[in-house]
């Protein structure tokens, strides 16, 4: 017992640092935002949140982030589950190439690849002159400045995130595990589902989480690629402060942001934890 | 010891020689800043001995750190757009200029002299806001703010967002051309809801518009004229509607920021820009319009700028205080019933 609380003082002694700024730049901000959005004149009260919830138009803005948000991460998890699993079956030597590959869209500007979407999904870009040039379309396809345009651009910039932390969850499945089930007559989807899909829960959560949190928080994808149409929280949040300059509706915004980004991660934890033990 | 000292005596000649390369911190809107830094900037530097520091950015961006910043502020001089303007001088932001001060003031147009009254600003562009269009792709020219309406123009025009610096003016605009009053905006918000299938977008920069323009993605849009140039640079066949109602000024102004530590610096900058050298090098980079009755363009140059008595004498100006009391409403009603 003697012998742990010196080691126990050198840990806090050690995290301090990372603690004192942790709580100095985010805690104490974060703090100060919550009591702000329920600041009513000289008194505290939910009339920030109701006024912001009365109003149809923010409520619009609010059901379009999640489902948008949602719907990314639900398609990058299904199509990184069987990319990750094949990642894991390339040679060990071109595995580093390949991960390189997959995180290269992350290390260039969020701004830069934007731009390049505006020129793929416009009228006159290469998706609308290909699908008429083969006579697939008469018409060009109106995608910039639409939720698609936000979605795509979303999807492209958060699958990184979800493949990493499923290759990762992926790598600590033990070698035995899928053979053994198949020896043991699973069949393929029996596999999945009772034994990839709980190992790797993890990373599924992780990934979830990740990507979901960067969807609902993006603003240079939704600014750019969906514009005033298509206004996202982020995006109005901007408004908000920059411009109307009504911090009272931009910590309600911040506020609503988190709580849902929390929710989500709980949900997500709840479903993994459920198809951990019915495995 | 004596090393020591000598090191002390060194590090406080340093420190004396860096203090007097003072820095002057201008909040711009970075548009052309290429062309502003070779006019301005670095012309003004190599006269003053100082440094100039440009902060940039949208005028409603720049307006919210100017108000943020109000005990403590790190900008002495902001160009901003008219109703900024007012509005950093309705919220005690600005100080009011000694116009002693300012040599070349007397050779301004006269409503550049004292644009918001009270003296807090003095203007130093103007321009009409209009419509550019394509003229390869729009063959009856756009004579009037009615023709945005045209169903040839199906998904081919972005509108300034009501938030941009031009959208409140082209809401008033286009108001006006319906049969609008200033009392009732509702012809104009209900014409714009219903032009809905022709917009493609509502762009918040006039950079993002050239770029709109360069992609083939839009034939015509409202816009100011001092981003012609950018617009003409894209390279497709363009014109500058003559519309019957008449076009709208707005006019950009510089502005003391209160409290602001370098004031000599400040009028001596403010003054620099107003200059007729200046302003004819602006004028002749098709940066801004010049409001220095001294300058002096070729018709070429002037037939792409906001230029002349004449010319200027005919915009509509848009009234700074009106537009401030309806702009937040106006913002609501626009995210409801237009950029929907």
């Amino acid at each position: 017992m003697l012998s742990q609380s010196p080691a126990r003082l050198a840990a806090w002694i050690l995290l301090s640092p990372a603690l004192l700024f942790v709580a100095v730049f985010f805690l104490l901000p974060v703090v100060a935002l919550l009591l702000e959005s329920f600041h009513v004149g000289q008194t505290y009260g939910l009339n920030n949140y109701l006024a912001f919830f009365a109003d149809d138009f923010n409520r619009e803005v609010y059901w379009r982030t999640l489902w948008i948000s949602l719907l990314v991460t639900l398609v990058s998890a299904l199509v990184c589950y069987p990319a990750a699993y094949a990642v894991l079956k390339i040679n060990p030597r071109w595995r580093g190439l390949i991960i390189g590959l997959i995180i290269l869209p992350l290390m260039t500007s969020p701004v830069a690849r934007t731009y390049t979407w505006l020129v793929v999904l416009g009228r006159e870009g290469i998706v609308n002159k290909s699908l008429i040039e083969t006579g697939l379309l008469q018409e060009p396809l109106r995608i910039l400045f639409t939720e698609w345009a936000v979605f795509i651009g979303l999807l492209q910039l958060m699958m990184p995130l979800m493949l990493l932390s499923l290759v990762s969850a992926m790598e600590n499945l033990p070698k035995d595990v899928v053979p053994a089930a198949r020896s043991l007559g699973a069949s393929e989807g029996q596999v999945f589902w009772r034994v990839i899909l709980p190992l790797t829960r993890e990373g599924l959560v992780v990934g979830g989480t990740l990507v979901f949190t960067g969807c609902v928080t993006a603003y240079v994808t939704p600014a750019l690629l969906g514009g005033p149409r298509v206004t996202m929280l982020a995006t109005l949040l901007y408004q908000k402060a920059g411009v109307t300059v009504d911090y009272a509706a931009a910590a309600v915004i911040s506020v609503v942001m988190l709580l849902t980004t929390l929710l989500v991660n709980f949900l997500l934890r709840g479903r993994a934890a459920k198809t951990a033990r019915a495995a | 010891m004596r090393v020591w000292l000598g090191w002390l005596a060194l590090v406080l000649v340093l420190s004396v020689g860096l203090a007097q390369q003072r820095t002057l911190t201008v909040s711009g809107f970075g548009l052309n800043q290429n062309l502003i830094d070779k006019n301005i900037t670095r012309p003004f530097e190599a006269r003053c001995n100082c440094k100039i520091v440009w902060e940039v950015g949208n005028n409603a961006d720049r307006l919210a750190k100017l108000a943020a910043r109000k005990d403590n502020p790190n900008v002495d001089v902001a160009l901003l757009g008219d109703y900024f303007a007012q509005l950093a001088a309705n919220q005690g932001l600005l100080e009011r200029l000694d116009t002693s001060k300012l040599s070349n003031l007397n050779e301004l147009y006269d409503f550049a002299k004292n644009p918001l009254g009270g003296n807090f600003a003095v203007a130093f562009t103007t321009y009409a806001i209009s419509i550019a269009y394509r003229t390869d792709k729009i063959t009856t020219p756009i004579t009037s703010w009615r023709d945005l309406w045209r169903p040839e123009l199906k998904g081919r025009i972005a509108l300034p967002n009501i938030t941009t610096t031009q959208g409140p003016p082209v809401v008033w605009l286009v108001n006006r051309a319906f049969g609008g009053t200033d009392t009732n905006v509702n012809p104009g918000f209900e014409r714009l809801s219903a032009l809905k299938a022709n917009v493609v977008t509502y762009y918040n920069q006039s950079a993002q518009l050239a770029g709109l323009f360069a992609q083939e993605e839009v034939w015509a849009a409202p816009v100011g004229r001092f981003a012609w140039g950018n617009l003409l640079a894209t390279g497709k066949p363009l014109a500058w509607a003559r519309l019957s109602e008449g076009q709208a000024g707005v006019s950009n102004v510089a502005v003391l920021v209160k409290g602001s530590r370098n004031q000599e610096l400040a009028y001596q900058f403010i003054d620099f820009i107003i200059s007729r050298e200046v302003q004819t090098a602006q004028a002749n980079d098709l940066v801004d319009s010049p409001v220095n009755r001294n300058v002096r363009v070729s018709a070429d140059k002037a037939a792409q700028l906001t230029y002349g008595l004449q010319q200027i004498a005919s915009l509509r100006t848009v009234d700074p205080d009106y537009i401030i009391k309806v702009r937040d409403a106006w913002i609501q009603r626009w995210n409801r019933e237009v950029a929907r």
